[in-house]
């Protein structure tokens, strides 16, 4: 076969929010390209699926929600405005069976729109809401495998790859063979692939950070992986598998609980939560504002940073959906409703952007008026988040243009709009116990995690593998993204886990006859003589008589009676075989690697592109035609799509299936989609 | 290959599923398919059960041992013999492990698995009910293990459960022992498992075992952790209580025999787990301790004997260093000769550390492992002795005891001076636990094993009892 071509490459990782891929291998790899929502909506047609929701208009439908007006943010607007102008050019999804017949609007009718009876319908997208979704994959597990199917369909005609392309997939940990099967048929079925590589995420992790052992915790939307690789094999044995209630739902769910009394939506609560000021405090950290004194304090430098006056009332009451009195930043109230009622005649009339230019010319007046009268009031010391009561974050969310009398043949649009919303220390309490913790007797999440991690690492039957797994966890996925999170897991397996090697116990017990030690442990103990890479001694500055004595490895002459005829060679290495020790003496996380400089910028994304619910309305170019632009701010989170791409590199390109790295077309014929298990990495 | 020419349209169309492979134990229960090296999915056999809003929830897997519930018990539907106990237990237990990572838990429709292009109208609405009846294991033969003594009773049950609870088109129960033998690639052996309920003997002979031989023990896994537990109880310098992981809240670095200071957890008491969630993850540090302490003494002569150089053993097991152990309410110590003492015991009765309060009675000589194997080989011709003794197998868990097969090899030489004893132990930790699977996983993937298979057309002939016949 012919090699495989870097931009052939067709890279797709699903997880249960969000679908990374990419079709081609850049010079230096950078994180995906594209990044679709892992949810469909059903089609008109049962058993089809759209990408997109489509939702039915019908002249005299109220706007459901979202009665406030649009303000500055009309990033949107070039795609969104020119489209409906003409009469049923509503934005259509470019695949999957497109007959634009009145298609029931899934949700939406349930919400009070009055039906009637009219001679034009109208579609249009409904970037608004997600409801009505079907998310294929639940807790990594697939749910619902036509829209899986579709799901993939859509990212592969989206990417539209040539036919000569190899197809890299990663699989959920919690796929079972079966699975991993069907999903091999269908792909040399439908897409006709020539080559075909499924492989493990935590493998990919681990070639993402190029390490050959690690022990992997991915903590994604509703659970957590734990998988211990060692030398670039998956163990199954212990494998913590989707545990859960652990994942960034959990977090979203806590901070809703806490923040409901004070009229959080949950997607205000799921953008706090990846906004910059949510974090984990290490423990022990008194929140900020218990003590009296530093209240006063925080609270004039908290709001003076935000640039906004003081208010009455204790906590800022963000406007849910406008029904009562909203707070937006840089403007007091009425300002701000005042701003909210927009002209949309002269919108439609067709003069917008002039329109929204000239609101948003005024609004900047005003803003910067207000700002000076601020900076005046004297600067204010800047406190770091964990040390402020409060803090603010911005708040996206879709705004229906709204117009005062029913326009029947106008679509509704909507608008990006952003306010800034203020939060107290609830926002370092997104990983505490709930109220109801439900079934669990856990105290955190964290416990849960720490517990999996060390019931994954003692099922790794090469004993001697288990403290350097203890040395290389990794954190990944998106739900772990959450400042402090790594911090504080690292803590609780400290808190609980690690040992303590009194030094006491060693220096009194060490026999007399004990040797030079060997600082080698476990299975892998070189032939005797050879004195091994110390790499059992983790550096964590321990002399190595202790680490010789905690790892008890002696030589045999330190454990045989004086006088035992000596036994065959291979008796007397399986005798050693068994002997390890207790871990973990340490536990560290692994470095990332730095040769690849668009991973490394960090930045904490707050944009509901990133969401489920919006992920497509990312930029002027989101229209139908693909999932928006190439995002930034996701970093090392998703090493696994690098792991892909080294993977994909090394497996297609460099390789070439020497080492059976995949599977290709001529041997899914002979053998069948079984074959995949000894392909599968 | 040209990038824009479209790829032939041939397409697979064989149908060759491999088989699975299910060897239940008492502790953990493996299945994988038939031709891998390692079974896919290892699960405890013992499940949870608890109350929650009205409802009981049952929990498999592993999870048993991460998250403690409220009134969270845990059953085993094994009999520390090794034959099932509770059936309609045993057959969910089973089920999950094959279906939580091998076949999922029940085939698509093919009308609507997207694999096949379906014609308009053509999807008739009888097929939902169809699929719901789709048993889990319809597409795949099933060979499962049992050990050597089961009543043709349970046997008969397993064919039952298999053929129509789990639909399986064909069907082969084997003994644990015939396929441990398989994994060494011997026809012919002394086979000696050590699990973690009992320990058996199992002489084999072409690829069948010698009932009249077969013996078994209750001295496993679990019997020496309740050997440690009576060594903890008489621990100096204070006893040993084990509190596991759930229980504690944070641990502090103490000197090694100092009091522990951890911080517990508190726990309401309507919300505590039940007793033998508790006993269990207690096993899992006691399992952690067997795996970095407790060492066989590895002979010449008992522990409490004296050395061919004439000096006492207990003083040169004395001698040599001691290893630590830590607890994980931060207590820690350091086991010296206590470490040979535990698992004494299971090659000299005398030497068992008493407990009154153990569910295990004190051992009688005959259920040392020497005397199993003497009386094993009493049990079959005396013509086959010797190649018995000359392909000692040993396997289980428990087996992988620091020393154990070196004071075996030392027993066995002293028994039998003359023939030619030679054990053989895989030294690789997986083979020496799976050793029954693996066995089996290679008998099912033989081409000649094709025709043992009992097909669901002659159990739907013969009934159940065709197992006995067809099995042997």
């Amino acid at each position: 076969m012919p090699p495989f071509k870097d931009e052939h490459i067709l890279i797709i990782a699903p997880g249960s929010q969000v679908t990374l891929a990419q079709l081609g291998l850049p010079e230096s790899f950078t994180p995906a390209r594209f990044r679709f929502p892992t949810r469909m909506f059903p089609a008109e047609k049962k058993g089809e699926f759209e990408p997109y929701k489509i939702r039915e208009r019908r002249p005299g439908g109220k706007p459901s929600n979202g009665t406030k007006a649009p303000k500055e943010d009309v990033e949107m607007k070039d795609a969104e405005l020119s489209a409906p102008q003409g009469t049923n050019a509503a934005p259509k999804p470019e695949n999957g069976p497109q007959e634009a017949k009145g298609e029931p609007a899934d949700g939406q009718e349930t919400n009070g729109e009055t039906r009637q009876e009219v001679q034009e319908i109208f579609y249009e997208e409904d970037v608004t809401s997600d409801e009505g979704a079907i998310y294929p994959l639940e807790n990594g597990r697939i749910a619902d495998w036509q829209c899986f199917f579709a799901l993939l369909t859509h990212v592969y005609n989206t990417l539209s790859p040539p036919f000569h392309t190899p197809i890299m997939l990663i699989a959920q940990p919690a796929w079972s063979a079966r699975d991993r099967e069907a999903i091999t048929q269908f792909v040399f079925e439908k897409f006709k692939t020539p080559a075909f590589c499924m492989m493990d995420s935590a493998l990919a992790v681990c070639y993402g950070y190029g390490t050959s052992t690690a022990t992997v915790v991915d903590v994604g939307k509703g659970k957590v992986d734990v998988t211990a690789v060692t030398d670039f094999l998956v163990n199954e044995h212990g494998r913590g598998i989707a545990l859960e209630g652990c994942g960034g739902d959990y977090m979203t769910d806590r901070l809703q609980e806490l923040l409901r009394s004070k009229g959080f939506s949950r997607e205000m609560c799921e953008q706090l939560k990846r906004s910059n000021i949510t974090e984990i405090l290490p423990v022990g950290t008194p929140l900020p504002g218990t003590a009296a004194t530093a209240r006063q304090n925080t609270n004039s430098a908290a709001s003076a940073s935000t640039g906004r006056p003081e208010k009455g009332s204790k906590d800022a009451v963000p406007g849910n959906s406008g029904d009562d009195t909203p707070t937006g930043p840089g403007g007091a109230n009425g300002e701000e409703d005042d701003e909210g009622v927009l002209d949309v005649a002269a919108i439609v009339s067709g003069n917008t952007s002039e329109f929204l230019a000239n609101r948003e010319k005024e609004k900047a007046e005003k803003s910067s008026t207000k700002k000076s009268s601020t900076d005046q009031s004297g600067k204010p010391v800047r406190l770091p988040n964990s040390k402020k009561e409060k803090a603010s974050f911005q708040f996206e969310e879709y705004v229906r243009l709204q117009s005062e009398k029913d326009v029947a043949n106008v679509p509704g649009r909507y608008i990006r709009h952003t306010r800034e919303i203020e939060v107290g220390v609830e926002r370092f309490l997104s990983t505490t116990q709930k109220q109801k913790p439900g079934d669990r007797l856990s105290s955190n999440i964290f416990e849960d995690i720490a517990t999996q991690i060390h019931h994954t690492i003692l099922a790794v039957p090469d004993a001697s593998k288990r403290s350097e797994l203890w040395d290389s966890l990794v954190v990944v996925g998106n739900g772990s993204k959450i400042k402090g999170f790594t911090q504080a897991l690292l803590n609780t397996i400290t808190q609980k886990f690690v040992l303590s090697p009194s030094a006491t116990i060693f220096t009194s017990e060490i026999p007399s006859n004990f040797s030079t030690p060997m600082p080698t442990g476990g299975t892998n103990t070189p032939a005797p003589g050879q004195s091994g890479p110390l790499y059992n001694t983790p550096g964590h500055g321990v002399n190595p008589l202790l680490v010789a004595a905690t790892h008890s490895n002696n030589p045999a002459s330190g454990n045989m009676p004086p006088g035992t005829p000596s036994m065959d060679p291979s008796m007397a290495s399986h005798y050693r075989s068994t002997g390890h020790s207790q871990t973990p003496t340490s536990v560290k996380t692994l470095k990332p690697p730095e040769y690849f400089p668009e991973w490394k910028e960090h930045s904490n994304s707050n944009a509901p592109g990133t969401s489920g619910s919006a992920g497509l309305s990312n930029g002027p170019n989101a229209g139908p035609g693909g999932p928006g632009a190439p995002s930034g701010g996701h970093g090392m989170e998703e090493v696994v799509f690098l792991g892909a791409q080294v993977a994909s590199k090394v497996v297609f390109v460099i390789d070439q299936g020497l080492s059976k790295g995949f599977m290709s077309r001529v041997e899914y014929n002979e053998n069948g989609p079984s074959a995949i298990h000894e392909y599968a990495m | 290959m040209n990038p824009s020419i479209p790829p032939s349209t041939a397409e697979y169309g064989g149908d060759e599923v491999s088989a699975i492979v299910l060897d239940p134990g008492f502790s953990t229960t493996r299945a994988g398919f038939a031709g891998e090296d390692t079974p896919k999915s290892l699960i405890p056999t013992y499940y949870g059960k608890y109350t929650s809003e009205g409802q009981e929830k049952l929990i498999f897997s592993d999870d048993v041992f991460v998250t403690p519930r409220p009134g969270l018990s845990v059953h085993n539907p094994m009999g520390r013999d090794g034959i099932v106990e509770d059936w309609d237990m045993a057959e969910k237990v089973w089920e999950y492990s094959f279906t939580s990572r091998l076949t999922g838990p029940k085939p698509g429709n093919p009308f609507q698995n997207g694999l096949n292009d379906v014609v308009d109208g053509e999807l008739p609405t009888e097929m939902e009910g169809v699929e719901i009846e789709e048993k889990p294991l319809a597409d795949s033969p099933l060979l499962m293990s049992e050990c050597g003594w089961n009543p043709t009773k349970a046997r008969e049950k397993t064919i039952e459960i298999a053929m129509e609870k789990w639909g399986t088109p064909a069907f082969y129960l084997a003994r644990n022992g015939v396929l441990a033998a398989f994994a060494s690639g011997k026809a012919s052996a002394l086979v000696v498992d050590v699990g973690a309920s009992s320990i058996s003997v199992t002489p084999v002979h072409d690829g069948m075992i010698l009932k009249r031989g077969v013996q078994h023990s209750p001295l496993g896994g679990d019997y020496i952790s309740s050997q440690i537990r009576a060594l903890f109880k008489i621990n100096t310098p204070q006893p040993i209580t084990i509190t596991p992981h759930y229980l504690v809240y944070s641990k502090t670095a103490v000197d090694a025999g100092q009091p522990s200071q951890a911080k517990y957890k508190s726990i309401p008491p309507e919300k505590a787990p039940d007793a033998s969630y508790r006993t269990l993850l207690e096993e899992r540090t006691l399992s952690e301790f067997k795996e970095c302490v407790v060492q066989v003494w590895p002979g010449p002569n008992k522990l409490s004997a004296t050395s061919p150089s004439g000096s006492l053993n207990e003083e040169v097991a004395k001698s040599s260093p001691g290893r630590p152990f830590e607890f994980p309410d931060g207590y820690n110590q350091v086991f010296g000769l206590d470490r040979y003492r535990v698992v004494e015991s299971l090659f000299d009765a005398k030497a068992a550390i008493p407990d009154s309060e153990s569910p295990f009675p004190p051992p009688t000589q005959a259920q040392t492992v020497p005397e199993l194997i003497k009386n094993a080989l009493n049990g079959v011709d005396v013509d086959i002795r010797p190649h018995l003794l000359a392909n000692v197998v040993v396997t289980g868990a428990s087996s992988l005891l620091h020393g154990f097969t070196d004071r075996l090899n030392q027993e066995l030489m002293q028994t039998y001076p003359g023939p030619r004893v030679r054990i053989s132990a895989p030294g690789n930790t997986a083979e020496r636990k799976f050793g029954s699977w693996i066995g089996g996983s290679i008998l099912a993937s033989l081409g000649t094993f094709h025709q043992m298979w009992i097909s669901k057309k002659e159990y739907e002939e013969h009934g159940p009892t065709i197992v006995e016949k067809r099995c042997k």
